[in-house]
């Protein structure tokens, strides 16, 4: 489990997140939601160490993350960034490769090699395994790096907009593989996503960001709620929620934002 | 294609090496043969350095534009030359003795990349950015001065301190060379240990953390390697300013992988291979008209334009 103590950041004397407690469950699914520049990735940077803190505390299942040496820390802990970037002659099995030097250090065993394919299957990456990344759509891309995410194999997994650049189907996919990675892996997984209606009915627990502090937590009946949702984005929200899931709908306010 | 390619620059490497050792030597053990070996060992370790120190330097600022020249090694060093020309004159060789100049060149280049990367790393920093601009911003200021200085002088030394800005080979001598390979030898076997890490670093610093990589240590133990070769390929041959970038472009074009253990010595060998064949030319064909380092420029430039234009797309 990861725990947040009373986490700050600042910048120059610009505070842009401040006073954090938090408690991420457990092999459950974590969406954090909130405006542009609520400050999510910085707090997701923080926990992937990233980012070191203002001041506050990590711990993860009750140690201080700062303890932890950074090539322990990657066998439990995997991270994929906002914008990952870099002008590099990749193709997508040697990136995913990548997920195992926390193990292999360079060296690839058998086993490694079973996981690398295990990754790709499990993103149906398969038939793409050869391709070059930059010959790659930028939503196949991000199914790349999501792949080698996973095949580091840590019981955490710290996304940052994993929705990015995907169309419905491949969101769709995407989400369903994370569940999947928490339903039948056991795997923690904390994501920032920016679709409220994935979050709604994908989540186990949100935390919804605003203005650098948690404007509130909960189980997805305690945020995804009109008032809240009305309050953290400063839209108007309809909420239809039946057995299939939530659908929030904000996409056409009357009247002008404000 | 990679295993074809490494094997065909090496063999262009021995083939270059016999020549450049017994063409129109009249096989003359005695003299001619031993001074072209000493000339040899000083092209081989210096292109060790070359390659290594800028492939190594590359990744690590994720730039393929780079030397570590930037870092302004070579400018303390050409400073370092001037200010001793200007005080003991043309008599710095003598009062220096055989050794002391190259000794304290290396130690005077060791000493500055030391304290510039104390203070650049002090508390939290490890931005690469500003690593490079503090780097630049010292090499401009410290050529300035340089050349400031050079004003000063009579164009008798003025003439020889040339001869230390360009590179050359007939200047080092056995000892040197001697110590010049143990200490290439023990930073190579140090930095073979570290290819797979500085694959790594070629993701970026927040992939290279992501997967476990320390990376402020990491960065620091690399350039002083770094910093380590350079002093010791500058001591030896002078400085070689922006061969570096040819010589890795090249090597990662040829190599056609992105694996530090592929185009390390690749590159080495590409580098070890223009030198002598730029030493050759200006032996035999251009009978020393022309300099090694313009040759080598000359070469390498001509080489990589054809690379670019046959690849263009693919590199
Ligand atoms: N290096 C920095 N220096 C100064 N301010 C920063 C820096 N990085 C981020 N910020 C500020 O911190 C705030 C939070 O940024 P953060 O990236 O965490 O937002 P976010 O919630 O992830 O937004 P988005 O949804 O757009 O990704 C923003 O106001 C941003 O301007
Ligand atoms: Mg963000």
């Amino acid at each position: 489990m990861i725990t947040v103590q009373d986490l700050h950041k600042t910048y120059g004397d610009r505070s842009v997140l401040s006073a954090v407690n938090l408690c991420f469950p457990s092999g459950q699914l974590t969406s954090l939601v909130g405006p542009n520049g609520a400050g999510k990735t910085t707090l997701l940077m923080m926990l992937a160490r990233l980012l070191k803190p203002t001041r506050g505390d990590i711990r993860l299942d009750g140690s201080q993350v700062t303890r932890i040496p950074i090539s322990e820390y990657a066998k439990q802990v995997a991270t994929l960034r906002q914008t990952p970037e870099f002008n590099l002659r990749l193709t997508v099995e040697e990136l995913v490769a990548f997920g195992r030097f926390p193990y292999s250090r360079g060296t690839l065993t058998r086993h490694d090699h079973r996981v690398i394919d295990d990754a790709l299957s499990f993103l149906s990456l398969t038939t793409l395994r050869g391709a070059y990344l930059h010959e790659l759509s930028g939503g196949q891309r991000q199914m790349a790096f999501l792949a080698m995410t996973i095949a580091q194999q840590t019981d955490y997994l710290l996304l940052d907009e994993p929705l990015n650049n995907l169309d419905i189907k491949h969101a769709v996919q995407i989400m369903q593989a994370l569940r999947r990675l928490c339903d039948e892996h056991g795997r923690t997984v904390i994501l920032v996503v920016h679709d409220i209606n994935f979050a709604a009915n994908y989540s186990d627990y949100i935390v919804a960001m605003k203005d650098g502090a948690v404007h509130c937590d909960g189980n997805v009946s305690d945020v995804i709620t009109e008032r809240r949702l009305s309050e953290l984005y400063g839209l108007k929200f309809d909420i239809a929620h039946n057995e299939r899931g939530y659908l929030c709908n904000y996409f056409k306010p009357s009247g002008n934002l404000e | 294609m990679t295993i074809k390619a490494s094997h065909t620059v090496w063999a262009a490497v021995i083939a270059l090496a016999l020549a450049f050792v017994f063409v129109r030597s009249g096989f003359d053990f005695e003299y001619v043969i031993p001074k072209r070996l000493e000339r040899l060992a000083t092209m081989v370790i210096g292109g060790i350095c070359v390659a290594w120190s800028a492939i190594t330097f590359q990744s690590l600022t994720g730039n393929r534009i780079l030397t570590p020249a930037i870092m302004g090694y070579e400018a303390v060093y050409l400073l370092f030359q001037t200010l001793l020309m200007l005080m003991l004159g043309t008599h710095s060789l003598m009062v220096l003795g055989e050794h002391g100049n190259a000794a304290l060149s290396i130690l005077l280049m060791l000493g500055y990349s030391w304290t510039l990367h104390r203070w650049l790393f002090r508390d939290d920093r490890d931005n690469v950015y500003f690593l490079l601009l503090v780097g630049l911003v010292l090499t401009m200021v410290i050529t300035t001065f340089t050349q400031f200085v050079q004003l000063k002088m009579s164009p008798g030394e003025f003439s020889i301190l040339m001869g230390y800005s360009q590179a050359t080979f007939g200047n080092a001598n056995a000892t040197q060379l001697l110590y010049a390979t143990l200490i290439v030898a023990t930073i190579c076997l140090v930095g073979l240990k570290s290819l797979p890490m500085l694959d790594v670093l070629l993701l970026g610093r927040e992939q290279a953390i992501s997967l476990g990589i320390d990376y402020r240590r990491c960065v620091q133990r690399q350039l002083f390697l770094i910093a380590a070769l350079v002093a010791v390929s500058t001591s030896l041959l002078g400085p070689t300013a922006f061969m570096g970038i040819f010589v890795a472009n090249t090597a990662y074009a040829l190599a056609g992988t992105y694996r530090h253990r592929v185009t390390l010595p690749l590159g080495c060998a590409i580098a070890i291979a223009l030198f002598i064949l730029a030493q050759l030319l200006v032996e035999h064909l251009f009978n020393y008209t022309t300099t090694v380092g313009i040759l080598v420029n000359l070469v390498c430039g001509a080489y990589f334009l054809s690379l670019m234009v046959r690849k263009r797309g693919a590199a």
